[in-house]
């Protein structure tokens, strides 16, 4: 009896004393092949390239209009209680993002707020993409009744009654219109040309190089202590995962990873509200929107506008997302498009299981990688860290 | 004993769908689908704060958030201003409830625990309650032809929280198809293509293609492409070139193109819509606002109709 009992008990033991070292052993990477590298010099920043023109917005790269977008940003005036500015959501500190699941202002926001660096890259604003430029975006939360509550009349008058504003506004536009005799035309205009003074600031918001950057500099260049020295093995081994296996460059591939594309990945939805059907939305609402690119307020006399001409609509959007860049993750929990993840390894647990999309259709497919392989992958989603660029003085 | 548990299982279901002949909810191949009139619609049940993503048809484990799903089956329902509503079940008919029972309540607002006035709902129908109580309630939903003004109507009744004994064989039996559904729709046992209308056109359109392909129009038309603008970038807008001719080499002119494609181990689409925006002389046509935005296996669906008539032609492409 005795005998059975000590058999058993050193089994477990030499079980688990495999299962240990399996867990611990130090994994020698491999060399990256020519194929990997490719993959990976896409991924850099130093692959990034121009920022885009924005021809609608003729102020885009005034550094005045930059400077004076920038004071509006953090400027809370332009609220219905004075208290909230694009700041009060979009926090430097955090990557531009608040830290909660849906953003809080004079009420609750829709969704969870997301980060507004790199957004100059992208066709399209939001998480539903109904707004296709870094101005048009702007004005909304102007006057959406949860976010600043104001209106286009009161913005106006604001910076009527702040001589530097008024005087820096009619250097960029001309005179700023009296909102008491202007009719809605101008008012429209005006209000338009705070966007784009908002935009243009906001499109000084860049990621900075980070540690993975420097890691595929030192692989490019074949400098092997200087890979050693920037990534450990499970950092590696998580970048192998990325580019490989785990499937994340299927939509966050390119220097900002990512494909700026509307994904259904099967989030459940938030407490208390019916499932969000996200782009089918956004798509109809973008098509519509005054101030997008067809509109009158573009000043692309041409208006070229090939993203809205070939937009994409239809029931295979219900229930997607823009897919978020992954650079500096650090500051910007929680995840998903209404903050239903708190962490990064409940991110890579909600890929790994990949379960039917409660509306539509989840694009995900489940990945099977174990727990050690969602450590290593979240290793190296640390290695993306790095402040944000703002040019434009404080 | 399982064999006996789901055999009761079925009678009892079956038994439902008699009782429901003027709609209601039902397990068809395994998926629940929800019968108004004859519009039907894909029917599933969330209860996410306590089972996640797991799908339930009619009873729920417990008063909890519910979510409740319709995924159209039928495309007029998307034009039709629907309504729900969940009443405590008042008929004393338990789950052999009809509408003929309900119509017989008196006051039906006092029974009413969660009413949606009628409202359109382009993509797909979801409502969400707290159930504050376990017990029986009735499900009511109603859709409202704006042609005729013809109301169609599904009642289902359901149990939350499986309060009562007799009803055990039926919680084993439906836990079993819940788990069999689960599996199937997970793509554990076999994925099968998920029902929002969509979607499956597109895959119905890829697999026909996808077998008719090389056989079929070999000898029918050759469709070439070229980009101007260089190699192709994922995640850049660009434009292509198509050349079309017969099998005889003759280039085809006047041809009407529709441009459309995915990749078929994702199931999505392209993320744009491309069109053939001018056609150039000697079969070559103009096809803009073309975007992959990944790389991977994409399968470019070329549809080519001629006084002819139509062809399919497949460009597959490795990214």
């Amino acid at each position: 009896m005795m005998s059975w009992v000590l058999r058993i008990g050193a089994a477990i033991l030499l079980a688990a004393t495999i299962i240990l070292w399996w867990q611990s052993r130090p994994v020698q990477p491999a060399d990256w092949t020519d194929a990997e590298i490719a993959t990976l010099r896409t991924l850099t920043l130093a692959s990034l390239p121009e920022l885009p023109p924005d021809a609608t917005n003729s102020v885009a790269d005034d550094p005045v209009a930059a400077e004076f977008g920038r004071q509006l940003f953090f400027d809370p005036r332009f609220s219905a209680n004075g208290g909230i500015s694009c700041a009060t959501c979009h926090q430097p500190i955090r990557g531009f993002t608040d830290g909660l699941p849906k953003g809080q202002a004079i009420g609750t926001s829709r969704r969870n707020t997301p980060s507004i660096v790199g957004t100059a890259y992208s066709p399209w604003l939001y998480w539903d993409g109904r707004r296709d430029s870094q101005w048009s975006q702007a004005l909304s939360p102007l006057e959406d009744p949860a976010e600043h509550g104001s209106n286009r009349k009161d913005i106006l008058g604001v910076l009527a009654a702040d001589e530097a504003y008024a005087a820096t506004y009619a250097e960029l536009f001309g005179p700023l219109p009296d909102v008491a005799t202007a009719d809605a035309d101008e008012i429209d205009h005006a209000f338009a040309n705070v966007g784009k003074s908002l935009a243009a600031f906001e499109r000084t918001l860049l990621p900075t190089k980070a540690g993975f950057d420097d890691y595929v500099a030192a692989v490019v260049a074949g400098d092997r202590q200087r890979e050693d020295e920037l990534f450990n093995a499970d950092e590696v081994q998580g970048l192998r995962l990325f580019i490989g296996k785990a499937n994340c460059t299927q939509c966050h591939n390119g220097p900002l990873l990512t494909n700026n594309e509307f994904h259904n990945t099967g989030l459940l939805n938030f407490p208390g509200d019916v499932p969000d059907v996200g782009r089918a939305r956004g798509v109809d609402e973008v098509i519509s929107d005054p101030f997008n690119c067809r509109g009158a307020f573009s000043d692309d006399p041409g208006r070229s506008c090939p993203e809205l001409d070939f937009a994409r609509t239809g029931v295979e959007l219900v229930g997607a997302f823009r897919t978020p860049s992954l650079r500096n993750l650090e500051n910007t929990a929680p995840y998903m498009h209404a903050g239903q993840l708190e962490t990064l390894a409940e991110v890579l647990e909600h890929y790994n299981i990949a379960a039917d999309a409660m509306i539509g259709h989840n694009e995900a497919l489940p990945l099977g990688l174990n727990q050690r392989e969602l450590r290593q992958l979240e290793a190296f989603l640390h290695t993306l860290a790095a402040p944000v660029a703002m040019p434009v003085a404080e | 004993m399982i064999g006996l548990w789901i055999a009761l299982c079925f009678l009892t279901l079956s038994g439902l769908e008699v009782a429901q002949a003027h709609g209601g909810v039902v397990e068809e191949d395994d998926v629940c689908v929800i019968k108004v009139n004859y519009l039907r619609a894909h029917f599933k049940i969330y209860q996410p704060r306590i089972s996640g993503h797991e799908q339930f048809c009619e009873d729920l484990p417990a008063a909890s958030e519910s979510v409740f799903v319709m995924e159209y089956l039928h495309d007029s329902l998307s034009s039709m201003p629907i309504d729900f509503r969940i009443i405590r079940d008042v008929t004393g008919k338990g789950r052999f409830a009809r509408m003929e029972d309900v119509e017989t309540i008196g006051d039906l607002d006092a029974a009413t625990v969660f009413y949606r006035p009628p409202e359109l709902e382009p993509d797909v129908y979801t409502v969400v309650y707290e159930f504050a109580e376990e017990g029986d309630f009735i499900g009511i939903v109603s859709a409202r032809n704006p042609d005729n003004g013809t109301v169609y109507a599904a009642v289902f009744p359901f149990e939350v929280g499986f309060t009562g004994w007799g009803y055990w064989p039926l919680f084993v039996g439906l836990l079993l198809l819940v788990q069999v559904q689960y599996l199937v729709m997970s793509g554990r046992l076999r994925r099968k293509p998920n029902v929002s209308s969509g979607t499956a056109v597109i895959l119905v359109t890829c697999v026909v293609s996808l077998l008719s392909a090389p056989a079929a129009f070999a000898d029918d038309l050759l469709v070439t492409y070229t980009t101007p603008q260089g190699d192709i970038q994922i995640n850049t807008m660009h434009s292509w070139v198509l050349h079309v001719e017969t099998a005889a080499g003759e280039p085809v002119t006047g041809a009407e193109i529709d441009v459309s494609g995915g990749m078929p181990a994702h199931n999505h689409g392209l993320p744009t819509r491309p069109r053939v925006t001018a056609e150039l002389g000697d079969g070559d046509y103009q096809l803009d606002g073309m975007r992959f935005h990944m790389g991977g296996y994409w399968e470019v669906v070329v549809t080519v109709t001629t006084c002819d008539g139509e062809s399919v032609v497949i460009i597959p492409l490795q990214l």
